[in-house]
């Protein structure tokens, strides 16, 4: 026999604050759409002392899938306390390719956070198909964070730098 | 053997292609548009890479992003499917000038084949038949006359660059000729950047028939029959079936002949399609596809192959897992090829996916990528899935595809399903009395 509706939904609360405190989150919400019109939004949060990453909660279909080492590359930094891709001064990467913070092995590199950086100023260098592609910024501004370890793979759309 | 493959497309074919791989133990990774991040294949890939925004031409097309990808996940190969680069000479050459391997030809027989002219003066040097034309390229409207006096009509003037259909004007009597001649040249420029044209005799009421070829790159090449795909719409397929009804075992092994040797004496590596159209008993070249086609599955079905992994096989370096003598077909397949599109006009028709249910059951092959919940992009080809069927005569396949077409659920977009359960109570399709003009004057007919 299926159980009550507001049973399955509250066992389905409990399961996130459990996730929440097993994981040392600070937030999950999420979306379940049960049918048309149908649909429950469930947000559960708590305080805790020491910062924490907030994340998404995974979709309840299948798990997204592992993208380029961009993202473990990232993550092995200090975790970013808000998604750097939904930060509005992300500076994405136009291109495919190994990202690079100086001009050359020994060279200093080409900016550090809390420098200004004018339009059109080489930020970095995407390295593709043997040549050297100068990244520009795409507009004046302070760097605020660099989002890529020097060498690290990056896709297109890959959050390089988060300029204010 | 390779460890990792890149797999350089998207829809149904990447997810075909990953799966071959999975079954050979070869690593996959999947490149995509910011478009297809949710794509099944993206899902089910050991690594993928975003090449780019939605636009092909930024990212499916986008040679440098492909190669990147290769470069920064360490893939060896690229396996680059149908469509988008898998007949680009230019980047199977840059491929290769990488150190990576490119699954399929070399890029001097894409290069041959995919200039119709060049490809069809190969083929009639290498003995295959060819549509009575013009030797070569017509340049101007005085030699088109002289060419079509000793052609004869109708003829259709075709673009060098073009194929798949596209750049072709007919002419059917000499008044006629001036007109499509000019409208050719000046559309082909347009739509290929090259005007250079051809005459080839117009055929009535051919067939469309193809014969499967493979070859190991040596010298050695099979050939895999025949499939029909004479059912199109504006020259695309939409249902091929193989055998083709109307071809015998002595036919098909004197044609499959004659293509099997024409591929090994250049030393053709990999799959091949040579196109044919068939009318009284003859056949006539038309075009070569130098490539993996769409409608492969039905060739696996009969002989029992897996073609893409024969594909990796082969380049590779080692040799096809078979010889022309254990290529014996066995029963009937047939393939709908599935669009999200509005019927009747087959208008493009994206969106969301509520509610999508494979049918399954013995004999019964769905190829597709879509799933509930998923959302078709207005930025491809509105091919969502093929719905391939196997039985052991073709009265048993069409009860069986009828039987499948039933049970498949595709909701919340457009879709032509509805044109497969209309075509299968058609007694011309149930006694495969069609030709390659048949579908087009049913569409007409039903409107």
């Amino acid at each position: 026999m299926s159980k009550r509706p507001q049973d399955s939904d509250v066992d389905f609360i409990q399961a996130l604050a459990e996730m929440l405190r097993a994981n040392d989150l600070t937030e999950i919400e999420v979306n379940r759409e049960y049918g048309d019109a149908d649909s429950l939004t469930v947000r559960v949060a708590r305080q805790i002392q020491h910062a924490a990453p907030v994340l998404a909660a995974p979709a309840p279909a299948a798990a997204p899938a592992a993208h380029a080492a961009a993202a473990a590359s990232a993550a092995s930094t200090p975790p970013p306390a808000l998604d750097p891709t939904e930060d509005p001064g992300v500076v994405p990467s136009p291109m495919v390719g190994t990202a690079y913070l100086q001009p050359e092995p020994e060279a200093p590199p080409f900016v550090k956070v809390g420098d200004a950086v004018t339009e059109g100023q080489t930020i970095l260098i995407i390295e593709a198909m043997k040549t050297m592609n100068q990244i520009p910024a795409p507009r004046a501004g302070r760097v605020k964070r660099i989002l890529v370890e020097d060498g690290s793979p990056v896709e297109f759309g890959a959050p390089l730098i988060i300029l204010e | 053997m390779f460890k990792k493959i890149l797999i350089a497309n998207r829809g149904e074919i990447a997810l075909r292609i990953h799966r071959a791989c999975k079954e050979m133990g070869i690593a996959t990774v999947a490149v995509h548009s910011t478009a297809d991040a949710h794509a099944m294949h993206v899902r089910m890939a050991d690594e993928s890479v975003c090449i780019g925004p939605p636009p092909a031409t930024q990212s499916y097309l986008s040679v440098p992003n492909i190669i990147s990808a290769c470069e920064i996940t360490g893939a060896e190969a690229i396996h680059p499917g149908y469509g988008f680069l898998s007949e680009n000479a230019a980047f199977v050459q840059i491929v290769e000038d990488h150190g990576l391997t490119f699954i399929g030809p070399t890029s001097e027989h894409i290069r041959l084949m995919g200039d119709k002219i060049t490809a069809k003066e190969t083929m009639r040097d290498l003995g295959v038949p060819c549509v009575p034309g013009s030797d070569g390229g017509v340049p101007t409207l005085a030699a088109a006359q002289r060419v079509a006096g000793e052609v004869g009509f109708p003829l259709i003037v075709k673009a060098t660059a073009g194929g798949g259909g596209r750049g072709m004007k007919l002419a059917r009597g000499p008044e006629d000729l001036a007109q499509a001649f000019q409208t050719a040249r000046s559309e082909a420029k347009a739509a290929f950047g090259n005007d250079e044209v051809y005459l080839e005799r117009y055929l009535g009421r051919p067939r469309h028939i193809e014969i499967q070829v493979f070859g190991d790159g040596k010298g050695h090449a099979v050939h895999l029959g025949e499939r029909d795909c004479s059912l199109q719409r504006r020259h695309q397929k939409v249902f091929e079936e193989a055998p083709s009804p109307v071809i015998d075992a002595a036919t098909r092994a004197r044609i499959g002949k004659i293509c099997a040797e024409a591929v090994a004496r250049i030393n053709y590596a990999g799959a091949g399609t040579i196109e044919f159209l068939y009318e009284d008993g003859e056949f006539f070249f038309i075009e070569m596809n130098t490539r993996l086609q769409v409608e492969h599955p039905v060739t696996e079905a009969i002989y029992d192959v897996d073609i893409v992994q024969e594909q990796i096989r082969v380049a590779a370096g080692l040799p096809m897992s078979f010889t022309q003598d254990d290529l014996v077909p066995a029963g009937h397949a047939i393939e709908c090829r599935i669009n999200a599109e509005r019927l009747p006009q087959f208008t493009p028709s994206p969106g969301r996916i509520r509610t999508y249910y494979a049918p399954g059951g013995l004999g019964v092959r769905m190829d597709s990528a879509i799933y509930d919940g998923y959302v078709i992009p207005p930025y491809y080809d509105s091919l969502i899935g093929k719905l391939i069927v196997h039985a052991r005569t073709r009265d048993l396949a069409l009860a069986r595809l009828r039987r499948a077409l039933s049970e498949l659920i595709i909701d919340g977009v457009d879709n032509t399903m509805p044109l497969f359960h209309a075509l299968l109570d058609e007694p011309d399709l149930q006694s495969g009395r069609y030709d390659i003009h048949w579908l087009e004057k049913w569409l007409a007919r039903e409107s």
